[in-house]
């Protein structure tokens, strides 16, 4: 008999990791952005905190919306990658909690001061440190280690959240700590797309293949492969930019670094030209994400280096566009097939992403020289939220609701043709 | 006509491809961006500026005929070893006696420094053109030599035993089995040979002449101009890698296809 009470271990909500933490990704995503364009717009007030509205916006989408997903996706698909068990109800029920108890902290910091704010922090450092307890031995259980990487990346991520923490409580501008994650936010998106990417591609050129009439046992004319070497010299670059901003914002040098990860993530995207597969809707998905990642690094890097407007532009290029891409595909990809559903192939999906990826393009182009910049900014959000909300009235009741499958759990579909 | 279709489809490709060179380059100027924040403007001027200081160069007019003109005497001095030494290496390549004879002499070249021919030809042809061409040549010359010499010398015995079994016309033979080998070895020796050509003729002219980026780089030395110093390096270098990259990289692929897919099939 299954619990009805969504806060009990036996409700369908925790069947697995990705189950709280995407439905949280998409609420903050809906929510955060909603405020922030009635404040925008009307003068609504924000939570008061340390640094200001701008530090709302960025620490909530970052440390609030963002690391759900992240949360999500490690907890789902380091166990499917390393091939151990999934990771139980209970420890995401207390992660789940620490990522409320994190949003309640630091929304009410300002009201409450440095106590509540240090909650915040602790209960950020402890969701981390608790994704590293729960995958740190499943990663090294893999007899190659293939998926260190990720290791890496959530210790960085735990670092720049104490980071900020303790910048904000020594009363500093906490903000460095925050553009410093976008960097590795993108660093995380490269490494964490090479592993879909493959399925993800190669899928869809033998489907191609068979609506070109082809037999389904020929050997595939293209076949997608995401290469270490591009894939590390775009870490690397976007790394050694991240670095440069950290600790010289505004200087030259981060343009020319910025330029190089612009040049690089075009270079890794040459693993994509697989011909007409590639417009096809997921691929298409992934791919836009490399784009606006180029896009945004190489807009950063020309304003850094000639000087001129376009950095914030370029920003929300990597934050839109990027980010939240990456963040949609996963929420829909990972988010069906764990639930033991077959992707979902209707319309509102891709609709979703071209939505996103205006917002993000009319967010840039408040930049523009007389650009009306509060509807561009009005418009840019409403294309955010639309996607989450849709999304949200979809996925929800999967989510929240049993399998049907007879899955218990994250496993995949479960299929006689891929068991 | 499907070959040429497959060739110009895969310009695309390698156009894109270059963006890993982009990357690295761009790191490079961010090294050099830092490296003039640390040593000061005098010293090393940004990268910024360097390329403002081009531009005005280009906008002025002033570096065309320059660069025109060293590219002149570049292109006759690598012309001239060109001929010189395709034919006389191949010529060696064929007989045994003459290779043996031929190898302590391109040594004798090779180890000869470019600079120690530069005072002699400044001795023997002055100012004049002769000064530049001849060093370019000298310097060029034993790379193409020895390339030459590697490919002949290296024609498979069996292939010929082959072709000479089956009768294969004397054309066949020539155009489908010893000048693609040959060629293999030949076109790499000339990249080499014009990347150094296009140093040599600089250093040359910096020495010997009145006119060409090498007189051009002496002038901004004089004056202490570091940046247009830096405009004048990145003229030079960047004509290099274009003309290298966008014409004789792709060439030199298509040549070379045949080695690759052999490989491949391994």
């Amino acid at each position: 008999m299954l619990n009805r009470n969504p806060v009990a271990a036996g409700h369908p909500l925790w069947l697995c990791g990705f189950r709280p933490f995407f439905l949280a990704a998409a609420g903050a995503a809906a929510g955060l952005i909603a405020l922030w364009i009635a404040f925008l717009g009307h003068g609504f007030p924000l939570p008061p905190v340390v640094g200001g509205p701008f530090v709302w916006h960025a620490h909530e989408l970052i440390f609030g919306f963002a690391l759900a997903a992240v949360a999500g996706f490690a907890l789902t698909a380091i166990p499917e990658f390393t091939g151990t068990a999934a990771v139980p109800p209970r420890p995401v029920r207390l992660l789940a909690g620490l990522w409320l108890l994190g949003r309640a902290g630091f929304w009410l910091s300002g009201w409450l001061g440095a106590p509540a704010l240090a909650v915040a922090g602790l209960a950020h450092l402890g969701l981390v440190t608790g994704l590293v307890a729960l995958l740190a031995p499943r990663l090294f259980s893999d007899p190659e280690r293939r998926h260190l990487s990720f290791l890496w990346a959530l210790l960085a991520f735990g670092l720049l959240i104490a980071g900020f923490y303790a910048e904000a409580l020594a009363g500093g501008a906490p903000a460095r700590w925050l553009y410093a994650t976008i960097g590795l936010l993108m660093i995380l998106i490269v490494l964490a797309m090479s592993r879909i990417s493959m399925r993800i591609v190669n899928a869809a050129i033998d489907e191609q293949a068979d609506a070109a009439g082809g037999d389904a046992n020929d050997e595939r004319a293209t076949e997608y492969r995401a290469r270490p070497p591009k894939r590390n010299l775009a870490v690397v670059c976007i790394a050694a930019y991240t670095a440069a901003e950290f600790l010289a914002p505004g200087a030259r040098i981060g343009g020319w670094l910025a330029l190089a990860a612009a040049a690089a993530l075009c270079h890794l995207q040459s693993d994509w030209h697989v011909g007409r597969a590639l417009f096809r809707r997921w691929p298409l998905m992934l791919f836009g994400t490399y784009l606006m990642m180029a896009a945004g690094y190489g807009l950063i890097g020309f304003s850094l280096v000639a000087g001129t407007d376009g950095f914030s532009a370029g920003r929300h290029l990597l934050t839109v566009g990027a980010l939240g891409l990456a963040i949609y595909a996963v929420l829909n990809i990972a988010g069906r097939m764990h639930c033991g559903r077959p992707l979902d192939e209707r319309a509102w999906v891709p609709l979703g992403a071209a939505a996103l990826a205006l917002s993000a393009l009319l967010r840039a182009a408040t930049a523009l020289p007389d650009a009306p910049a509060p509807l561009l900014l009005a418009l840019s959000a409403l294309f955010w939220l639309l996607p989450f909300v849709v999304w949200l009235w979809y996925m929800a009741p999967l989510l929240t609701g049993p399998r049907t499958d007879g899955g218990t759990g994250c496993e995949g579909i479960i299929d006689a043709a891929h068991p | 006509m499907s070959l040429l279709r497959a060739w110009l489809a895969g310009i695309p490709a390698y156009l894109w491809s270059g963006w890993g060179a982009v990357a690295s380059l761009f790191l490079l100027f961010a090294a050099w961006e830092g490296a003039s924040a640390a040593y000061g403007a005098l010293i090393l001027p940004d990268p910024a500026t360097v390329f403002a200081t081009l531009a005005g160069l280009i906008d002025s007019g002033a570096a065309w005929p320059e660069l025109a003109t060293t590219a002149r005497r570049a292109l006759i001095g690598l012309t001239l070893a060109i001929a010189a030494g395709s034919t006389l290496g191949m010529l060696a390549g064929i007989s045994m006696t003459a290779s043996m004879m031929s190898r302590p002499l391109v040594t004798v070249l090779l180890g000869t420094p470019p600079i120690a021919w530069l005072v002699l030809a400044m001795l023997w042809f002055g100012a004049s053109d002769g000064t530049p061409v001849f060093t370019v040549f000298i310097a060029c010359f034993p790379v193409i030599f020895v390339g030459a010499l590697q490919g002949t010398r290296t024609l498979d015995g069996h292939l010929k035993e082959v072709a000479t079994v089956f009768r294969l016309p004397a054309r066949m033979k020539l155009f489908d089995l010893y000048l693609p080998h040959v060629v293999s070895y030949l076109f790499p020796a000339w990249i080499t040979a014009l990347g150094t050509s296009w140093k040599v003729v600089v250093m040359a002219e910096l020495l010997s002449s009145a006119d060409g980026v090498g007189a051009a780089l002496a002038v901004s030395r004089s004056h202490l101009d570091t940046a247009a110093t830096l405009a004048w390096i990145a003229a030079v270098v960047g004509t290099l890698l274009a003309v290298e990259y966008l014409l004789l990289e792709p060439i030199k692929r298509e040549l070379e296809g045949w080695r690759r897919q052999e490989g491949s099939a391994a």
